[in-house]
């Protein structure tokens, strides 16, 4: 098994990332039929990994806002014509993608199944502010799972929570790639002293580990999808969660003064890079699991073979 | 042993259950007191390993190998850490110094490297010196042709294993003195010739890892000279892509090996606080190092070049590395810095080792400027 086996070849992956970035930029409002347009189906089912990734990292590197992840997170659920939202929650709160007066269910990923609760039953729900305030995220009062139907096993919530550690780290890389990239920029452009402050070492540095950082994330991600697992999947999550926060901090301070205000746009990659790591565990939290696994006696996987 | 040149798969399955057996187990969980005894004790192991056929591959048929490529190589320094035993120090120079011999010195490859491979002797790289450690370019070690041999004047430093070496490749120049990298020739130098001495050189731990070596007028055959003369340059950015590639693969599974020995040493032990959130990071960069590094291995097989990519391996690579032996130190506490046993000793050596991990080979802050230049295109830091 080869990372050099791909079923989609460069070509026709330039071309779909052509598509992909003019499809985000117009904003489609429904961007299910966005994608039923560009035949993403057929596209996908070729080169799942890749064309996942691309999606994602496209969808990241615009700032889209979607409830895209709740959908590749119930794929494998029987199929229903009831709107359904996934319930994530968060160390102090739970949050839905989208306005639960938009769906019909919402589904609590539990240890052994899904819980389903009618969306009527939620109270208390409000938009997200704070760094959530672009994202179309709603926060929702806790919810009583106990007694609602259940549907599913522990196998599939499990596999639905590793699909969606894959996707976010693949957007979170995307809003990270974004970022860079303005970085660069700015400090190719940006003159002080009578030079362009990116010919400074100190800043040349920094962007090179930022770069580093996205580019490790890439590969354990390439890596979490060969494998499927969900081990590589919480690493994959962990380390473009902890790519993001070096890059960020690298990236507001080559920005100056402009990065703390609203003067670029610099910020909003921040936020929403911050908001997707805490979903389906920040790095923080996942790297506490991992090592209070491996202490416990867990295998020190090798994950990537030659 | 039959044909695993063209079947890695079939290699790894096989030498996996091969590392497992009793014969194997001499060098299993190994501790020593001196550098000197280790490379000796790994030596053994090298004879062993070739004995039995198992590092013969990834090494041509002409120069002792079995045939097949750098994934076979990578494989079994993974297969040896995995089974808890060492990497042989000598595979570290090996797998640098024999690649560019093969490729650009056959000959000699055919001569020599059969020895090498089985134990018997093991080399060095003779690259730095005083005045030149990242600024390679600027070496000053000459070589002045004589007839049918050079004469070689200067000195060599940090040469690992250079202790207990037999031979020296070295980068000396031929050019003029500010020839920069263009007045370059790589040579093989044997030890036990007149005019050369060698000097150990003991790391911050007492560890003789290194050596330095003096050249006073040392005669040596033009045939030993790797490559073209003035065409050293090109040997080494050869040789470069081995180093960067192939040894931090190999470190990769060696530091899971020493994660292993880490928790089994800390057990029944009282950690301090965060212990647990370090090694979930620790082990996600040995993770991202390993993800990264066996890319760029499969692409040095297939015949890809390594290039200025691979600087992220090498800072990837660096992280892992003072992260394992940082979060050793860490959780250690005074048994690490004061610690009697063999075991607390081969900490603290290996977490001075580990200190060059951001240094050998290349900096990590040439490394960042490689990438700011030739992958990001940044502003030069030059400015006229």
């Amino acid at each position: 098994m080869s990372a050099l086996d791909s079923g989609m070849d460069d070509e026709t992956a330039e071309l779909l990332t052509g598509s992909l970035r003019e499809m985000f930029r117009s904003a489609p409002p429904d961007l299910g039929a966005a994608l039923d347009e560009l035949g993403w189906d057929e596209v996908a089912a070729e080169d799942p990994a890749r064309a996942t990734t691309m999606l994602f990292v496209e969808h990241g590197r615009s700032l889209t806002t979607s409830a895209l992840l709740d959908r590749v997170m119930l794929a494998d659920l029987p199929v229903s014509d009831t709107r359904r939202a996934v319930l994530h929650s968060l160390d102090s709160m739970d949050v839905l993608l989208t306005d639960p007066a938009a769906v019909d269910e919402i589904l609590v990923p539990l240890d052994t199944s899904f819980a389903v609760v009618p969306a009527g039953q939620v109270s208390d729900t409000a938009p997200l502010g704070g760094f959530g305030a672009d994202t179309g995220w709603f926060s929702v009062d806790a919810i009583d799972a106990a007694g609602a139907p259940q549907i599913g096993d522990e196998a599939l919530v499990r596999q639905s929570i590793a699909a969606g550690r894959r996707v976010l780290t693949a957007e979170i890389i995307g809003v990270c790639e974004a970022a860079v990239a303005l970085a660069i920029a700015h400090t190719t452009a940006r003159v002080q002293y009578g030079r362009a402050i990116g010919s400074f070492q100190a800043v040349r540095h920094r962007v090179a580990e930022s770069h580093v950082a996205v580019v490790a994330a890439r590969e354990v991600l390439a890596v979490a999808w060969e494998t499927g697992g969900e081990w590589e999947a919480a690493l994959a999550k962990a380390r473009a969660g902890r790519a993001q926060a070096e890059v960020m901090r690298n990236v507001i301070q080559f920005f100056g003064a402009m990065g703390v205000s609203m003067e670029s746009v610099v910020h909003r990659h921040v936020t929403r890079a911050g908001s997707l790591d805490l979903l389906l565990g920040s790095h923080l939290e996942l790297a506490e699991q991992l090592g209070r696994e491996l202490l416990a006696g867990a295998d020190f996987l090798p994950v990537a073979r030659i | 042993m039959t044909g695993y040149a063209d079947d890695v798969d079939a290699y790894t399955a096989a030498l996996d259950s091969a590392l497992v057996e009793t014969t194997y187990d001499p060098w299993r969980n190994t501790h020593h007191a001196t550098a000197e005894g280790r490379i000796a004790d790994h030596a053994l192991l090298m004879a062993r390993l070739f004995a039995d056929g198992w590092s013969r591959y990834g090494w041509p048929e002409t120069a002792g190998g079995l045939g097949g490529d750098e994934r076979h190589r990578a494989v079994m320094y993974d297969a040896l850490s995995a089974a808890d035993l060492p990497v042989p120090d000598p595979h570290l120079m090996l797998e640098t110094l024999g690649p560019p011999l093969v490729h650009f010195a056959p000959e000699l490859a055919a001569r020599h490297l059969p020895a090498y491979l089985c134990g018997e002797e093991w080399w060095g790289q003779g690259f730095s010196e005083p005045e030149a450690g990242s600024d390679l370019a600027s070496l000053r070690c000459r070589a002045r042709p004589d007839g049918e041999n050079y004469i070689v004047n200067g000195q060599k430093i940090w040469t690992s294993h250079g202790a207990t070496a037999t031979r020296y490749v070295c980068l000396v120049r031929t050019g003029t003195p500010e020839s920069r990298h263009r007045g370059l020739t790589m040579i093989m130098i044997d030890r036990d010739i007149p005019g050369v001495t060698v000097r150990p050189m003991a790391l911050a731990s007492g560890q003789n890892e290194l050596a330095e070596i003096f050249f006073d007028d040392v005669v040596v055959p033009a045939s030993r000279v790797v490559g073209e003369d003035g065409k050293g340059w090109a040997v080494a950015m050869y040789l470069l892509q081995f180093e960067r590639a192939q040894y931090a693969w190999l470190m990769s599974g060696i530091a899971l090996r020493e994660l292993r020995e880490l928790r089994e040493r800390c057990e029944g032990r009282t950690l301090p606080d965060g212990t647990a959130r370090r090694l979930g990071e620790v082990y996600g960069d040995v993770i991202a190092l390993r993800a990264r590094s066996a890319n760029t291995v499969r692409g040095l097989a297939g015949g890809a070049a390594v290039g200025p990519e691979a600087s992220v391996d090498k800072i990837l690579l660096a992280a892992a590395e003072t992260g394992v032996h940082d979060l050793a130190r860490d959780t250690l506490g005074s048994d690490f810095s004061f610690g009697t046993s063999e075991p607390d000793q081969q900490w603290r050596n290996d977490w001075w080792y580990s200190r060059a991990a951001t240094i050998l080979g290349g900096s990590s802050e040439v490394q960042r400027t490689i990438i700011a230049d030739h992958v990001l295109g940044l502003p030069s830091e030059k400015v006229s």
